[in-house]
């Protein structure tokens, strides 16, 4: 069967002037909010748990289970839309954001009606400067509209839209910084518990959902959660959205069910690997996760599948790499990445990044010797599993998974005076 | 007791570097939140808007709009990428250079526009037009990459060619202006 | 935090490195492995502040979860089993230091902390090896930069633990010490590094682990182990915190603070910690003089002990006591104070006898009845004007943690404020606690009187000047009161009309106890003491008192001396000599008081030192017999104030 798209999130793009409130209105927009506010909060929650819907913004964790974490009667709650898309390889949400901004603020709305919260805080990363004006132009259309503020779409809920905009920190995508930052410190994790659900912003019960998350909700409030998990497979439902990067011929975002779709359907719905070369290595996930081989290409979309392989599919990216490709190199550009973002909290995340990324910055011009190589593995050592966050784990995560996989490429570089991949590159041509 | 603000030594300045306009922008940030700590990134952005960074006094001043010592605000300031200490080049060029742009050729496009414009990496050309940045994160435009941001806009699938046509974009608006 | 009493709940047990441990419900493994004596590393925790589980240091194994967890901020489980000594631990313990030392300087030679340092304690226990820093390089920061003239900052030794930053939001709460910048360029500063100006920057060095900062004063002097430390009181105030002298050859080097969580709390002021050159002045009486058999000439001190008491008595039989005042100080201890209130009514026969210029009238031990302590318990605390927290700094400190760990209120009010208003407000509470500096303690009865209508309990807490003003009271160095505040028969003359006596030539004899810095300031004092026939003098330093003495005793310094001293809320505490006294000087006050009266015919129980004298004092003021271990006096009718 051929690789095919399944537009659930992304049906109404193509609709005339969609960006705008009577454009997204004229495809049904906020009908679903208005159902919604006919419905008990817990009857939408319920819809939601019948959906099977998953966290969007890496760790999958069951939507309606974690709105079910906060304290019954406990008021004000808080709901914050993580729109602080940084994951390298992923620009899902930026698609969503762009594209069709009042689906996500429908989600917001009714996600805040079924919590109860009093404010929605969008947290919309500092380097979308364009979409955040564009969002927060949808803010006011969404005021203006009677859809936010003092009486939501005509109903006694009120609810508060903040669009609130990052300035450039990784880090803030973990939901605890986020809250730092939004109550106006450095963006720093915070020590759990408590956790956000019980003491979050403002020490407040908070939820923290992806951009992704959220706008699924008005598809499953209009067709109802089952009809929703059964576009997928029962221990994935639901479509998602994919984006293949790298050595494809058309890179891009796409939209399929879980579950039944394979990381070859993607590579495939990405017109493949480019022309002339053949597939190296996959980063499903995003920057954090670890590298698969092309024996991994069958893999479907499945959380358990490729968490099986020793890898996750995380926020939902595909990086494809062909042979002309690095692994020591990739590794050295997340490395820097990760030195560039670690908040700086920790000492093994600090320090640990620091001193991991010099010796990348070694190993990739041939400098290193092989002990510095074996030091590499034990600085991971030291840094994986013990660090305050996930930065700093994962920060350990795609080079060490390269290591193992490419081990023979990490060691030809020790001592080399240069990239042997790049060297045979040279050869080739 | 004294406030936070005084102990800071940071008298509630009447003038300032901050125009009327910025601190209109930032009351009305503040008044949107429940705590007026929470519009610190937003007065900086207000700040960086109108003065192209964020200057010491800028930071005090923003520091007495919320109630808040000047050092806190200097805290906040420092620890995000995209407040700049020193003022930049007019036009403030990203260019991504993590893993799906460098597969699809962003080492060269950023060796063209540090030729082009004669700047090392993380420079300002001489003509005070560009500042040259690559030590940023992941752009979110993996799909057109090699990609790079100019100001609050992203251009995708990049190429010499195409970076020269908009730099020369770029410098005759800023002559023009 | 929750403003209600925790209720006590049954204790857990736990096992550390197998050993049962029992805690209560809440407590940090941390504190459960000290518990069990078993010691882990920790840079970032800090037993007065909140957790911050950054340095990473104290990782351990806990059950059978799969990742290390910091010790510093995971709560105990019933039957948690932790394991802190296995290979895992030791091997991430050597990996997270040699993260520490990548960027470190390692210049421990030239570095204060020296010997005393954390990171160097550390690295020497758990530490790598070998170090594989070549590689790197490091990343460079300030070094040396003063950010006051007090603290030095040194950035590339600090390991970011956050304890400034946090003592600066948590403790003081000026906020002044913040984190600058990111990742590995993170730094510590203030804004734009501008100076520090708060009054509480000499325990920033304390809360260091490591040499990152530093007390200015103490730059280059010493290392650790040359110094002595000897735990003493702090002569700045009344407030009682708890200190070590450090010295060496016979000079105090500098001040440190020993943790006492009733007073201190771990901190004290600038003026106290940097009150060191006070302590080491060389202006001192190296000897006794006197001009009483001829003209004025050096002698043993018991000689001139001796000689004063035969002026004393031959003047005592042409004039009778009434003409005869004793003048203490509030900077001399218990026993000094009771042994010279002794002479004066015991052995002398007069009533006029005083530490001070002020009157005290309608003075009871209920105007100290609240303790410092207390403050966290009282629902409001009510403090009068700005005089109690100048006079006594590290109130401020206990007020803040009140009001943001204990979520009390706190109500500062000017001191001449209308009681009515506030009484209106302050309103069914409990426990109501009214702090106030002995200038104003007229205005703090009228306000305790004025709020005990409405509210549970008025409780009174009134600051005294001097070190030991509270205990000359105590010990009845007071016209009116005698020892334990019982009202005097007679009431004497107090110091103000001692001086007037004097200078209306009334006066014919006056025993005047240094150093008394009030007394000395005040105008015409030198002028009064030369119209009184015979002054016989005890102090440590030269001035205006050692001028005008014609019989001259040198006395010693506080830290040189034995004895107790009680604080404002009436702790009774011991200092102890750091210093020998200084060559010369002779027997202690306390042993010349005591025999200047067995001269006169007295009768004094015991040996005139600082432990016996103690006993004596104790059984004319019971309430001082159960504070053995620096408590507060318990005074009939408190119960154990603890």
């Amino acid at each position: 069967m051929a690789a095919q798209e399944r537009r659930v999130l992304t049906r109404h793009l193509g609709s005339p002037d969609l960006t705008s409130l009577a454009g997204y209105e004229a495809v049904g927009g906020y009908a679903s909010l208005r159902q919604a506010l006919t419905m008990t909060p817990e009857a939408i929650t319920e819809q939601v748990r019948a959906s099977g819907l998953r966290g969007r913004g890496g760790a999958a964790f069951p939507t309606a289970t974690k709105w079910s974490f906060l304290p019954k009667g406990v008021f004000p709650r808080y709901l914050c839309v993580n729109a602080d898309e940084s994951e390298p390889g992923c620009f899902k949400d930026r698609v969503l954001l762009e594209s069709n901004p009042h689906q996500l603020l429908e989600g917001t709305l009714i996600a805040a009606f079924a919590l109860q919260a009093s404010h929605a805080f969008i947290y919309i990363r500092g380097e979308y400067r364009a979409q955040r004006e564009l969002l927060e132009r949808c803010v006011d259309e969404a005021y203006r509209g009677g859809y936010a503020g003092a009486s939501v779409a005509g109903s006694d809920f009120a609810c508060e839209l903040i669009v609130h905009g990052g300035a450039g920190a990784y880090i803030c995508g973990e939901e605890t910084a986020l809250l730092d930052s939004l109550e106006g410190l450095r963006g720093q994790p915070r020590l759990k518990p408590p956790f956000p659900a019980v003491r979050g912003l403002y020490g407040q019960p908070t939820v923290v959902n992806n951009v992704e998350t959220l706008s699924n909700l008005p598809y499953i409030v209009e067709h109802g959660g089952d009809a929703y998990a059964a576009l997928g497979t029962a221990a994935s439902p639901g479509t998602r959205l994919f984006c293949v990067s790298g050595h494809v011929e058309r890179p891009g975002t796409f939209e399929v069910p879980m579950g039944t779709t394979s990381l070859a359907d993607l590579v495939e719905l990405a017109g493949g690997v480019r022309t002339g070369h053949r597939l190296k290595a996959l980063q499903p996930g995003g920057g954090s996760m670890q590298v698969l081989g092309p024996e991994h290409l069958d893999l479907p979309l499945d959380f358990k599948a490729v968490a099986d392989a020793g890898s996750s599919l995380g926020a939902g990216a595909l990086v494809v790499m062909d042979e002309t490709t690095c692994l020591v190199e990739v590794s050295m550009r997340l490395v820097d990445f990760y030195h560039h973002e670690s908040c700086g909290k920790c000492v093994p995340c600090r320090e640990g990044t620091y001193f991991e990324s010099r010796l990348m910055h070694r190993l990739e011009a041939g400098l290193a010797s092989s002990d510095e190589l074996a030091t590499l593995a034990e600085i991971c050592e030291h840094m994986d599993g013990r660090c305050f966050c996930p930065l700093g784990d994962t920060a350990t995560w795609f080079v060490m998974s390269a290591y193992r996989m490419f081990g023979d490429e990490f060691r030809a570089h020790c001592g080399a005076g240069e990239c042997p991949v790049r060297a045979r590159g040279r050869r080739v041509a | 007791m004294a406030t936070v603000a005084e102990a800071a030594g940071t008298p509630a300045a009447s003038t300032g570097v901050l125009s009327h306009a910025t601190r209109e922008r930032i009351r009305t940030a503040r008044a949107r939140y429940p705590s007026p700590r929470s519009a610190a990134l937003p007065a900086l952005w207000a700040a960086q808007d109108q003065l192209g960074h964020v200057p010491a006094e800028a930071m005090a001043e923003v520091a007495d709009e919320l109630g808040i010592g000047a050092a806190e605000v200097e805290a906040v300031a420092t620890f995000y990428a995209m407040y700049f200490r020193r003022p930049p080049g007019r036009h403030f060029i990203q260019v991504c250079t993590n893993v799906s742009c460098a597969l699809r050729g962003a080492d060269d496009l950023l060796r063209h526009l540090e030729q082009r414009l004669g700047v090392a990496d993380g420079g300002t050309s001489a003509d005070g037009c560009f500042t040259l940045e690559s030590t940023v994160e992941c752009l979110g435009a993996c799909g057109g990459a090699p990609a790079l941001q100019v100001d609050r806009y992203s251009h995708e699938d990049c190429t010499a060619e195409r970076v020269d046509q908009l730099l020369d974009r770029l410098r005759a608006e800023g002559a023009g202006s | 935090m929750s403003a209600e009493p925790r209720a006590p709940a049954d204790p857990l047990t736990v096992t550390i490195d197998g050993r049962a441990v029992e805690v209560a419900p809440g407590t940090l493994v941390w504190d459960a492995c000290e518990k069990a004596g078993v010691f882990v590393p920790v840079y970032c925790a800090h037993k007065k502040m909140e957790p911050v589980a950054v340095c990473r240091m104290c990782l351990v194994e806990v059950g059978t979860l799969p990742k290390l967890q910091p010790a510093c901020a995971t709560v105990v489980q019933a039957g948690m089993e932790v394991r802190t000594a296995t290979e895992k631990v030791r091997r991430f313990r050597e990996g997270n230091l040699e993260f520490l030392l990548l960027n470190h300087p390692l210049d421990c030679p030239v570095c204060d902390r020296g010997g005393e340092c954390d990171l160097q304690d550390f690295a020497q226990r758990y530490g790598p090896p070998r170090s594989r820093t070549a590689i790197t390089g490091k990343v460079h920061f300030d070094k040396a930069r003063p950010l006051s003239d007090r603290i030095m900052l040194d950035q590339e030794r600090c390991i970011l633990c956050w304890r400034c930053v946090r003592y600066c939001d948590e403790i003081t709460g000026d906020r002044a010490i913040v984190l600058q910048e990111r990742a590995v360029h993170t730094v510590v500063d203030t804004f734009e590094g501008r100076p520090l100006t708060g009054p509480f920057q000499g325990n920033l060095p304390e809360v260091c682990p490591v040499g990152a900062l530093t007390h200015t004063d103490y730059r280059f002097r010493s290392r650790p182990w040359d110094l002595q430390r000897t735990p003493s009181i702090c002569s700045g105030c009344s407030y009682g915190c708890n200190l070590g002298v450090d010295s060496r050859d016979d000079q105090v080097v500098r001040l440190v603070s020993q943790d006492n969580p009733d007073v201190d709390d771990s901190w004290l002021c600038d003026r106290g910690r940097y009150g060191v050159p006070d302590l080491n002045r060389t202006d001192r009486v190296v000897s006794a003089e006197t001009s009483l058999e001829g003209p004025r000439r050096p002698l043993a001190a018991t000689e001139a002990a001796a000689a004063a008491s035969r002026a004393l008595a031959g003047l005592l039989e042409r004039h009778g006591p009434l003409q005869v005042a004793c003048l203490g100080t509030s900077q001399m201890t218990n026993e000094e104070a009771f042994a010279l209130q002794w002479l004066a009514r015991d052995v002398i026969g007069t009533p006029h006898v005083d530490h001070q210029l002020r009157d005290w009238p309608q003075l009871s031990v209920e105007e100290f009845r609240l303790g410092i302590r207390e403050l966290e318990e009282c629902d409001t605390v009510v403090v009068l004007g700005e005089r109690p927290e100048q006079a006594t700094p590290v109130l401020t400190l206990r007020l803040r943690k009140a009001e943001h760990k204990c979520g009390r209120e706190v109500r500062r009010v000017a001191a001449d404020a209308d009681p009515a208003p506030l009484a209106a407000l302050v309103r069914g509470r409990r426990l109501v606690g009214v702090v106030a500096h002995e200038t104003d303690r007229t205005a703090a009865r009228e306000l305790a009187a004025a709020l005990a209508p409405g509210n549970g309990e008025v409780r009174r807490l009134t600051l005294t000047d001097g070190m030991n003003g509270r205990g000359c009271k105590d010990m009845g160095l007071l016209p009116h009161l005698l020892p334990g505040y019982q009202p005097a028969e007679r009431t004497g003359m107090g110091g103000r009309e001692i001086l007037a006596a004097a200078v209306a030539g009334r006066l014919r004899a006056l025993i005047v106890v240094g150093p008394n810095p009030e007394l000395e300031a005040e105008s015409g004092f030198e002028a009064a003491l030369q119209r009184v026939e015979l002054v016989i003098a005890l102090t440590p330093f030269l001035g205006a008192i050692s001028r005008q003495a014609r019989a001259l005793l040198p006395g010693r310094t506080i830290v040189e001396k034995q004895g107790t001293v009680t604080s404002s809320e009436g702790r009774v505490q011991r200092v102890r000599p750091a210093l020998h006294p200084r060559l010369g000087a002779g027997p202690s006050e306390l042993r010349l008081l005591i025999e200047i009266g067995r001269a006169l015919g007295g009768a004094w129980d015991g040996p005139p030192l600082a432990t016996p004298a103690f006993q004596v004092l104790a059984t004319a003021v019971p309430a001082y017999r159960s504070t053995r271990g620096g408590l507060r006096a318990a005074w009939p009718g408190w119960g154990s104030p603890g």
